[in-house]
């Protein structure tokens, strides 16, 4: 169950309550956890020249300086590179159907889970992953 | 005067339109009847008092006398001169002597030629009578004031509804009615001592109507200088009158009219470039006339420098370039006690045959109180549509930021349900899940705040605010974290400064503006904040700066300002503070701006005018 997971979310209660669900259905053992998406896409970046980019990122839209879709259009240049080997879930408290239609523009963006993530979805994305490999 | 017994009796007299009379030997009149004294155009005592040569010319006389001797020598004898036939008779004394003569007068028969003359000259005088629209007639006059109608022609009837033959022939006394008889005899006999016209205005009753007349009176002379028929005519004034009494109604009620109406009503003379105003002008703007018509100019340099090219320059265009008959325009006008009036001016145009200007009358309405309505509506709809979208978009972000919390408490109470209740992770959830409720909460009260500040907007509870010490209380309340950062605060702001507005929403501002700043002050210094207020003629600015960390300005734009919205990751905050500076600020109609920049601080510029709680222009 090695299974990188990054966690993005400027919201402390919302990091932790996604950290301890995933663990508690046994997603991932290995999640790192992020208040800033300019800090998790420096450390993505870092990563991926090690070829050690994450399996699974969970992203909040609603964040202060870099939102969701900031941090998504950052990737645009290592979109190539991570299809396929980096699955994107956005995962947010908006109930707005705009949000959704806007997801669909991004490849990288596997998913679109309103919080709270539940257990099903949280299976659901585990074994969808299990089978690409 | 001796009146003999005569062998004619009174027979001849009797009939008076015979013309009857006796003559002495002498032939001095004895008697004469009334008709030949209308032959004769004078009355039957002027007559009488005269001898038979003294109506003859004078050529006719010998003859006459020859036969008067004729008839004195009992030889009947008919005598025809000039005009008349005289018939001749001896006339008998009781004792059987010849005494005198009687006879009669009649018009002499006119030979044919003569005949055929006079009635082809009769009837072309009748149709011109009778074709004259006034009413005209003839009197003969017989002494004793009294006046007998020879002729009326066809309007008399027509006006008086009275039949010819009726009064042809008749007395006027029988004809005309008093009180107008004793006027129209006074007058006749005036025209008779006078032998001038004499002219006069009366009202008759006649059958047809009322009829206003001149009438006119001209009497007539034989050669003698003898006045014997009088000619009248009277002219029908009625028309003419009814049409004077109604351009007086008409004038009269222009002139209440003019009274009635508040405008400034003006007649453009183009020849002359002036206008000639009526009295609404001056006590509509106050400008008193020296002269009136007054120049062009002095009504176009009165209309406001912004309006004058659409509005002077436009009427020229229109009168001179175009054949339009109507102009109208709004413009501001200056009255006389340096205000502008905002006026509605509309004006029609005369011009000539080749379609040049002659004239424009037209009238300026003060419409200032109208267009203050107008423009104050249009800014409550302003402001409403702009609380509306302002509403819309905070329910919309409010929605937002209740998902947030609401999310985490569902999750952390599915998590509660899953693991142990005896591990750390489940004593950190459930407080977790407190401080969730905790955050849902408090985005409740927000929402409730925002909702007082929509509310109190509309409610009048303005007052004069001493802004400085609603500062010093601010900064007072603040002491203990501002001593703990080691901030330095200077206030510029004049103790006597008053702004309209509302205490707590002065408070709520300077609060939050503190708070902002100690909460993003620069590490490497300590905090200094600055507050400086300064009035002018149109309103008041306060300055509010700082030296702290700043944003980058270019990325964050207007959004500073909105609700939850946050520019810092490494600092807690819920991006409410400077959403109430700007709601708060607004609420009193004050306007809010921010300039920053990094690592060098920030100024708030908050500008609230001077008439600015009236919601009014100035």
């Amino acid at each position: 169950m090695g299974m990188k997971t990054y966690l993005i979310d400027d919201d402390d209660l919302g990091i932790y309550l996604t950290e301890q669900l995933l663990r508690a259905e046994g997603f991932s053992n290995a999640i790192c956890t992020f208040q800033s998406a300019r800090e998790a896409l420096e450390t993505l970046v870092k990563e991926k020249e090690n070829a050690a980019v994450p399996e699974v990122v969970f992203l909040d839209l609603n964040m202060p300086m870099m939102n969701g879709w900031q941090f998504l259009d950052a990737l645009a240049p290592y979109e190539q590179e991570l299809l396929g080997r980096c699955h994107i879930y956005i995962l947010t408290s908006s109930l707005a159907l705009s949000d959704l239609e806007k997801s669909r523009e991004y490849d990288l963006v596997a998913g679109l889970i309103h919080k709270p993530i539940d257990s099903e979805e949280i299976r659901a994305i585990h074994s969808q992953l299990q089978d690409e490999h | 005067m001796t009146t003999p017994e005569s062998t004619s009796g009174n027979a001849l007299f009797e009939h008076r339109s015979e013309a009857g009379f006796e003559v002495d030997a002498t032939g001095q009149f004895r008697r004469v009847s009334p008709g030949l004294a209308a032959l004769l155009r004078q009355s039957a005592e002027q007559v009488t008092d005269t001898t038979w040569w003294e109506h003859l010319a004078a050529a006719d006389r010998e003859p006459a006398r020859r036969h008067l001797e004729q008839a004195l020598a009992g030889q009947p004898a008919t005598f025809e001169a000039g005009r008349l036939s005289w018939q001749l008779l001896p006339q008998l004394t009781a004792d059987g002597r010849i005494g005198g003569a009687y006879g009669f007068a009649r018009v002499a028969e006119p030979s044919a030629s003569v005949t055929q003359a006079l009635m082809e000259r009769e009837r072309h005088l009748s149709v011109i009578f009778d074709s004259i629209a006034d009413v005209t007639f003839v009197l003969n006059v017989e002494g004793d004031g009294r006046y007998r109608f020879l002729f009326a022609n066809k309007a008399f009837q027509a006006t008086t509804g009275l039949p010819m033959e009726q009064v042809v022939g008749s007395y006027v006394q029988d004809i005309i009615p008093e009180p107008s008889l004793s006027l129209v005899l006074t007058k006749y006999g005036q025209a008779i001592t006078t032998g001038q016209r004499v002219v006069w205005e009366e009202v008759s009753h006649y059958p047809t109507g009322e009829v206003t007349g001149q009438v006119s009176v001209t009497p007539v002379f034989d050669e003698a200088g003898h006045c014997g028929q009088l000619v009248g005519i009277v002219h029908d004034l009625t028309e003419l009158k009814k049409g004077e009494e109604e351009l007086r109604v008409s004038n009269e009620r222009f002139q209440y009219a003019l009274k009635a109406t508040t405008d400034a009503l003006y007649d453009w003379n183009v020849a002359h470039d002036t206008l000639y105003w009526g009295e609404g002008f001056e006590s509509l703007f106050g400008h008193a006339l020296k002269h009136n018509p007054a120049p062009f100019s002095h009504w176009s340099e009165s209309v406001h420098p912004a309006d004058y090219v659409r509005t002077v320059q436009g009427l020229r265009r229109v009168a001179y370039e175009t054949t339009q008959t109507f102009w109208q325009e709004e413009y501001r006008f200056h009255r006389a006690d340096g205000s502008w009036a905002h006026v509605f001016d509309r004006g029609y145009i005369l011009r000539d045959e080749q379609g040049r200007p002659v004239r424009m009358i037209g009238a300026m309405q003060d419409i200032t109180a109208r267009k203050k309505l107008e423009e104050k509506q249009h800014l409550l709809a302003e402001r409403l549509l702009k609380q509306n979208s302002d509403l819309q978009q905070c329910a919309y972000i409010i929605s937002h930021n209740l998902r947030a919390p609401l999310a985490n408490a569902l999750g952390f109470t599915d998590l509660l349900n899953r693991i142990d209740k005896d591990s750390q992770v489940f004593t950190d959830s459930l407080k977790n899940l407190h401080s969730s409720l905790l955050r849902l909460d408090a985005v409740l009260t927000d929402v409730n705040t925002i909702l007082a500040i929509h509310d109190q907007q509309d409610v009048d509870d303005a007052e004069q605010v001493a802004v400085a010490a609603v500062w010093e209380q601010v900064v007072e309340h603040c002491a203990p974290e501002l001593r703990a950062a080691g901030a330095e605060v200077v206030s510029h702001v004049p103790a006597a400064l008053r702004i309209v507005g509302n205490r707590a929403f002065f408070h709520s501002i300077f609060d939050n503006l503190l708070a902002n700043s100690l909460k993003y002050r620069a590490a490497e210094r300590p905090l200094r904040v600055e507050v400086e207020a300064s009035t002018e003629d149109s309103g008041t600015i306060i300055r509010f700066r700082d030296n702290g960390s700043g944003f980058d300005q270019a990325r964050a734009g207007d959004d500073v300002f909105q609700l939850y919205r946050r520019f810092h990751a490494d600092r807690p905050g819920r991006g409410m503070g400077l959403f109430l500076v700007k709601a708060h600020t607004e609420a009193m109609n004050g306007q809010v701006s921010v300039r920053s920049e990094v690592n060098q601080g920030t100024e708030f510029i908050l500008y609230f005018r001077r008439h600015g709680h009236e919601n009014l222009p100035d």
